[in-house]
């Protein structure tokens, strides 16, 4: 019983990346990006088939989030230089990645059961990936207080105001689609060790996922600040993982998983959209 | 900081088909620091001709020199570095979600890039930053020194349309391009947005083109007053130039074909 909790919140942590990398696109810089669903494989797949390599886990970790990075870059480059739209650059990039991650791994499954990860049991998993979490939102926060990080927000915010101050928007949207995306496949990896096998399908739905947790997140925590919004994004993350254990607990058929998360998303959606007195709290624009 | 602009064309599709030569072969010489008014009616090209100067419309021909440096050829948010431009739409100037101080920061940086290494040193706004803008604000008079945390997206159109002009103030432009940017305010807030203009525009004595619809506003303010008609100057009267008109008499002439000669003086 206990342990199912346990495992909900190891896995909530291990896909906060993708809640990250979700917040950092689509809140942050006002991009709708659906790579992720790409990048999430690309990094699982990549990790997997290093860790069978021998290669150590903080290196696979290190080369996966490269790999997603340089598939937010390609999004990004077809979005600015090309003036395809958000969406559709995301899927071109997305569709081309499902044969790359193929090819990388050389096969659609990789079983990580035999590899060993210097992690014993449930308790250091968590340990390790709070650090990692922790360490990871100090570091984004930090970086979105600075002034490359004030000038993606205002990328996000108002990007006619931005190119008037100077910024240029292309290398700003590059720069930031490819930063959320070495997120999305660290989580990829993460995932891939947690769960003990890498699938080239795994990605599907990620970017449902990824903002699942962001409006869970926002919703039970308002956050107010960059900073808040971060951790709310991670506390989001495990909650929803929670909440599918718990309908799992409850005898849900894993089949319906994917249909039960979408469910549940809209119906978070239609919470925020509602704007109910008490759980929603009065405020400027975001 | 003196703009020259030469030869200038620039034309667009019509929607039924056809094309509409806007600009063809446009001068236009202004010293530096000079205060140009831009009237004309709508259509004569007054906004087009900003938007061709600050490059939000690219693919134009001829030659746009600002202190003898060519500016066509530049990316719009190069341009940005060295041109200021409050634009009519209050929301457009600033960055909603972003605090007044966030917004400050960011046009005080105006002149470097920010998406480079070096701008990963230090957090910013710091207190010091903090410090420097209320001094700013409390300068020129303006009550929003203790309101530095608020996102811009709460203030009213004219209090955003206070911090746009600052924010272009503090980025030291060398060119003001204002563009209707009291259209959309009350006329409380019109009267305070012009006074802060002016008191800008003297203390950093910069060039600046100023399009405006309002006669009062044409009549009152600036070295210069130039009236466009389909791209082209049809007026362009000195500051005592200008004393001949009353509100009425400059109305007339206001998208009338042409401006009988005595009316002409050219620069």
């Amino acid at each position: 019983m206990l342990s199912i909790w346990i495992g909900a919140i190891d896995q909530g942590l291990a896909y906060a990346g993708l809640a990250l990398g979700v917040y950092l696109t689509l809140r942050v810089l006002n991009f709708a990006d659906i790579t992720v669903d790409g990048s999430f494989a690309l990094g699982g797949g990549s990790a997997a088939l290093l860790l069978t390599q021998q290669v150590a886990p903080p290196l696979a970790l290190l080369v996966a989030a490269g790999l997603g990075a340089l598939a937010g870059l390609v999004t990004g480059l077809i979005h600015t230089r090309l003036g395809v739209n958000d969406l559709f650059a995301g899927i071109l990039t997305t569709t081309g990645l499902y044969s790359i991650t193929l090819r990388l791994m050389g096969r659609s499954n990789i079983p990580l059961t035999n590899v060993p990860l210097g992690l014993g049991s449930d308790g250091q998993w968590l340990i390790a990936l709070l650090l990692a979490m922790g360490g990871l939102i100090v570091l984004l926060a930090l970086l979105l207080r600075t002034d490359l990080g004030l000038a993606l927000r205002a990328i996000g915010n108002n990007p006619v105001m931005a190119r008037a101050n100077g910024i240029s928007t292309r290398r700003g949207l590059c720069l930031g689609i490819a930063a959320g995306n070495a997120l999305v496949a660290l989580a990829g990896a993460l995932v891939a060790l947690y769960q003990g096998f890498a699938d080239v399908t795994m990605g599907i739905g990620s970017l449902i996922l990824g903002l699942g947790a962001v409006i869970v997140g926002e919703s039970v925590l308002r956050p107010r600040s960059v900073t808040w919004a971060l951790l709310a994004v991670v506390v989001g993350s495990v909650l929803f993982r929670a909440m599918i254990a718990l309908a799992l607990q409850l005898g849900m058929d894993p089949v319906d998983l994917k249909l039960a998360t979408a469910l549940l998303l809209l119906a978070a959606l239609g919470l925020g959209r509602l704007r109910l007195p008490g759980l929603s709290a009065p405020g400027g624009e975001r | 900081m003196s703009l020259e602009i030469e030869g200038l064309s620039w034309g667009h599709a019509l929607p039924g088909g056809g094309w509409r030569q806007l600009f063809d072969g446009f001068n236009l010489h202004c010293p530096g620091g000079q205060f140009v008014v831009l009237i004309g009616s709508n259509g004569s090209g007054k906004s087009t001709l900003l938007n061709l100067i600050a490059g939000s419309i690219p693919a134009a021909t001829g030659s746009v020199r600002l202190e003898g440096r060519e500016l066509l050829r530049l990316q719009a948010h190069r341009r940005a570095r060295s041109i200021g431009r409050v634009m009519q739409n209050p929301l457009d100037g600033t960055a909603p979600g972003l605090t007044i101080a966030e917004n400050l920061r960011l046009a005080e940086c105006r002149r470097r890039s920010l998406l480079q290494p070096q701008a990963l040193l230090g957090l910013h706004p710091g207190r010091g930053d903090r410090r420097r803008y209320a001094a700013l604000l409390e300068e020129l008079g303006l009550p929003l020194a203790d309101r530095l945390e608020t996102p811009v997206g709460q203030l009213s159109g004219g209090q955003r349309q206070t911090i746009s002009l600052v924010m272009v103030c503090l980025g030291a432009p060398r060119l003001l391009l204002l563009d209707e940017h009291t259209a959309a305010l009350d006329p409380r807030a019109e009267d305070s947005v012009m006074r802060l203009t002016q008191q800008l525009v003297q203390r950093l004595g910069t060039t600046t083109l100023m399009v405006t619809h309002s006669l009062e506003q044409a009549l009152g303010y600036g070295d210069r007053l130039l009236m466009l008609q389909d791209g082209a100057l049809i007026g362009d009267w000195s500051a005592a130039e200008r004393q001949q008109f009353t509100p009425a008499a400059l109305q007339a002439l206001y998208g009338s074909a042409t401006v009988p000669e005595e009316h002409i003086s050219r620069s």
